[in-house]
């Protein structure tokens, strides 16, 4: 029977793709001359690591990362995914190491291989410039900032009890610093270079008291890595001892003199900050994260339609495991926070599969399914608000279901839809920011990176907001056009 | 080749608890006019469209020119393809002209060629007196009009036999006469037609045998005379008594 083929053909397509996702991953051992490590790292952990004004990823971590590879023979690829998705994907085994101003714990020291300490650091609290908060006593009863997952942010934890303080959690610094410039937050706790380096740039903050929890920072590999460690250590050792290693700190700390600081702060003021000077400065940056956001919208638009006007199609279809089939996608995909589909794919598929599942396809599956469910729920209520007359009479002549489908109810179901899928297109296109949590560089990432490095939060967000705001103008009045077109 | 082109054995048809149609016995032989009278919620509705397969039997049998319409082998959209029907919205197709409405059928089932097809519903569209309306939309039309596209577009396909679902209930008074002026002519020229409507003087006059369902059966039928003027049922009295003299 035709019907019964096409419903296996459904079926099937439906069961297939996902494993065709999965072919097009690349296999877990890359066979290659020197082998290439993926290390993971945070996007604005500025001078370990962040994005300078070419849109390219420098810091202490990140030239010590590269000056090590290279006498010690091997090539990294760096993945800026931000302090917490980075420790994430190692945990999964989706990148070797992580490099992130990380400081050596003992927890870490139980999950992950640490390295020799690479640098000493120690946790200290910044309150706002003319604030009057002088020691951690005036915090009780106010609220403190910290960043996910930080040795910063379990220090605060433990001391908040006895000082009396609740703590607030953000998922980058500049973020954090910020809350404490507007007055939100009475305070935030930061490692002791990063802090310093954000003030020496023109954070209105200032570090109060001695550092405290004094520690080291260690670069952090899975547990099965122990040859990468083993390379870190050894490199480290000859950086030091043929002075590369005082010289990469000095590049971004300057020698610790106020001379040298003095410089680093004029050099932030000489730029040029006003909203166009910053737009020029950034243009290029931002471009290329509009252009990663049109091209994951595109794709994504493009797969989660195909797959919401399939299941969609399921869910009219007369046979009760097809309609259970659809139901339940639609039930899943749009129950689950966008949020945490993308991190479920990125950093719990890959332990399931025990393959890793790059950025962007897992951007793309997200996307997929959670739009493509949007998507399926409209496309069967559509089907479902045409007259079921029309189904009748198009079976009273003889016509068999899809025929009858494909002819008579889909046209008119499709008029139906057209709005919805407007609304969904609009709607993708702005929940592709949501993929910044996996690191892929699109416009909002972009935007978080470009605000690391200048910590001009307030004109970035502006342009950020004021680029979607453009396209989706342009992407509305296209689709007002077509749905003249098709009225017509 | 049976004696009947529908027979219907011991047919039920229930929604959960609810019986409405409760074991009917009904033949109709060729070139036969059957017009199926009652109340609302009597079950003939449902009947009627149990001969095509737009409802299933719960239990019981109905056979098409001798094919059991239930069985596996049987492929019911070859059964519909002789069995034309008329709805009491028309249910025309809204995103196609009349031409497209009337061809849509005969072309996607291969039965005719583009220019056939357009050839023939033309033939059709004069029998229902539309020919100028050839290239109207559905929504151009007034409910009569749309109600004579609707039966062209069923003939388009040369039933054997034609279904009638109160074809003329949801129209405006002065437009059931043409309808009913179509469906006069079909019977004349023997066509084999089962009509459901509360035209009781088009049912006097056209009909070979009229049957009176109430409560989900049969209760009575006959030839128009025996039923409307010597009823023997109470039920059958008293309906004819409400409707005619309404």
């Amino acid at each position: 029977m035709v019907l019964g083929l096409k419903r296996k053909w459904l079926l099937g397509l439906l069961i297939a793709l996902p494993l065709m996702l999965g072919a097009l991953l690349p296999g877990k051992s890359v066979a290659a001359a020197q082998k290439t490590y993926t290390i993971g790292t945070d996007v604005t952990f500025a001078p370990f690591e962040f994005a300078n004004q070419d849109n390219k990823y420098v810091g202490i971590d990140l030239d010590l990362i590269k000056a090590i590879a290279k006498t010690e023979g091997f090539k990294v690829e760096i993945k800026p995914l931000g302090f917490n998705a980075a420790v994430q994907a190692l945990e999964a085994k989706q990148i070797d190491g992580v490099i992130a101003g990380m400081s050596i714990t003992p927890e870490r020291q139980q999950k992950f291989l640490m390295s020799d300490p690479y640098y000493k650091s120690g946790v200290v609290m910044a309150v706002a410039k003319k604030g009057t908060i002088k020691s951690l006593k005036d915090l009780r009863g106010k609220r403190v900032a910290v960043k996910t997952g930080t040795d910063s942010a379990d220090y605060a934890n433990s001391i908040k009890d006895k000082y009396g303080f609740s703590t607030v959690t953000f998922d980058d610094s500049n973020n954090m610093y910020q809350d404490v410039i507007t007055g939100n937050s009475a305070a935030c706790f930061e490692d002791q270079p990063v802090m310093q380096y954000g003030i020496n740039n023109g954070m209105a903050l200032k570090i109060i008291g001695k550092p405290a929890r004094e520690g080291s920072y260690g670069f952090a590999a899975s547990k099965n890595n122990r040859a990468l460690i083993t390379k870190f250590n050894a490199g480290l050792k000859k950086l030091r001892a043929n002075g590369q290693y005082d010289k990469i700190i000095e590049r971004y700390l300057g020698n610790g003199s106020a001379k040298s600081q003095k410089t680093a702060a004029g050099n932030a003021q000489t730029t040029d900050r006003s909203f166009f000077g910053l737009l020029k400065a950034n243009w290029g940056t931002l471009m290329s994260g509009l252009e990663e956001t049109m091209v994951l919208t595109v794709v994504a638009i493009f797969f989660a339609t195909l797959v919401g006007i399939l299941v969609g199609l399921l869910g009219v279809l007369p046979n009760k495991f097809a309609q259970g089939v659809a139901t339940t996608f639609i039930y899943i995909f749009r129950g689950l926070p966008l949020m945490v589909l993308a991190l479920f794919i990125y950093t719990g598929v890959p332990s399931l599969i025990g393959s890793k599942v790059p950025a962007f396809i897992a951007g793309i599956v997200t996307l997929t399914l959670n739009e493509g469910a949007y998507t399926a729920a409209f496309v069967k209520g559509g089907i479902q608000a045409v007259d079921p007359g029309q189904m009748e009479a198009a079976r009273s002549l003889g016509l068999p279901f899809g025929k009858a489908m494909r002819k008579v109810i889909l046209p008119q179901g499709i008029k139906i839809m057209i709005p919805s899928f407007i609304n969904q297109f609009i709607i993708t296109l702005k929940d592709t920011s949501i993929l910044s949590i996996i690191g892929l560089l699109e416009l909002t990432q972009t935007g978080k990176i470009i605000i690391a490095r200048n910590m001009e939060g307030f004109k970035i967000w502006t342009m950020v907001a004021l680029i979607y705001l453009i396209i989706i103008t342009l992407l509305t009045w296209l689709s007002n056009w077509v749905q003249k077109k098709v009225k017509a | 080749m049976s004696d009947y082109r529908v027979e219907m054995k011991n047919v039920h048809k229930s929604y959960g608890d609810n019986d409405v149609v409760k074991g009917v016995n009904l033949n109709v032989a060729n070139n036969e006019v059957v017009v199926m009278i009652g109340a609302s919620g009597a079950g003939k509705s449902t009947v009627l469209r149990m001969i095509n397969g737009l409802e299933t039997v719960t239990s019981g049998e109905i056979l098409i020119d001798g094919e059991d319409i239930a069985h596996k082998g049987t492929n019911i959209n070859k059964v519909r393809e002789k069995i034309g029907m008329v709805f009491q919205h028309f249910n025309l197709f809204p995103n196609m002209s009349v031409m497209g409405n009337v061809t849509l059928a005969p072309t996607e089932l291969g039965i005719a060629s583009k220019e056939e097809a357009i050839k023939q519903a033309k033939a059709m569209l004069e029998v229902v007196g539309l020919t100028d309306k050839a290239d109207a939309m559905p929504a151009q039309l007034s409910g009569g009009q749309q109600q004579r596209v609707a039966i062209a577009r069923a003939l388009a396909m040369h039933p054997d036999i034609m279904l009638f679902d109160e074809p003329t209930s949801a129209l405006d008074p002065e437009m059931v006469g043409d309808v009913l002026g179509v469906m006069r002519r079909l019977a004349k020229q023997g066509m084999t037609m089962v009509i459901v409507t509360h035209e009781m003087g088009f049912a006097k006059e056209v009909a070979d045998r009229v049957v009176f369902f109430d409560n989900g059966t049969i209760l009575e039928q006959g030839t128009p005379e025996d039923i409307f003027e010597h009823p023997k049922e109470e039920r059958t009295k008293s309906f004819l008594n409400k409707v005619l003299n309404a």
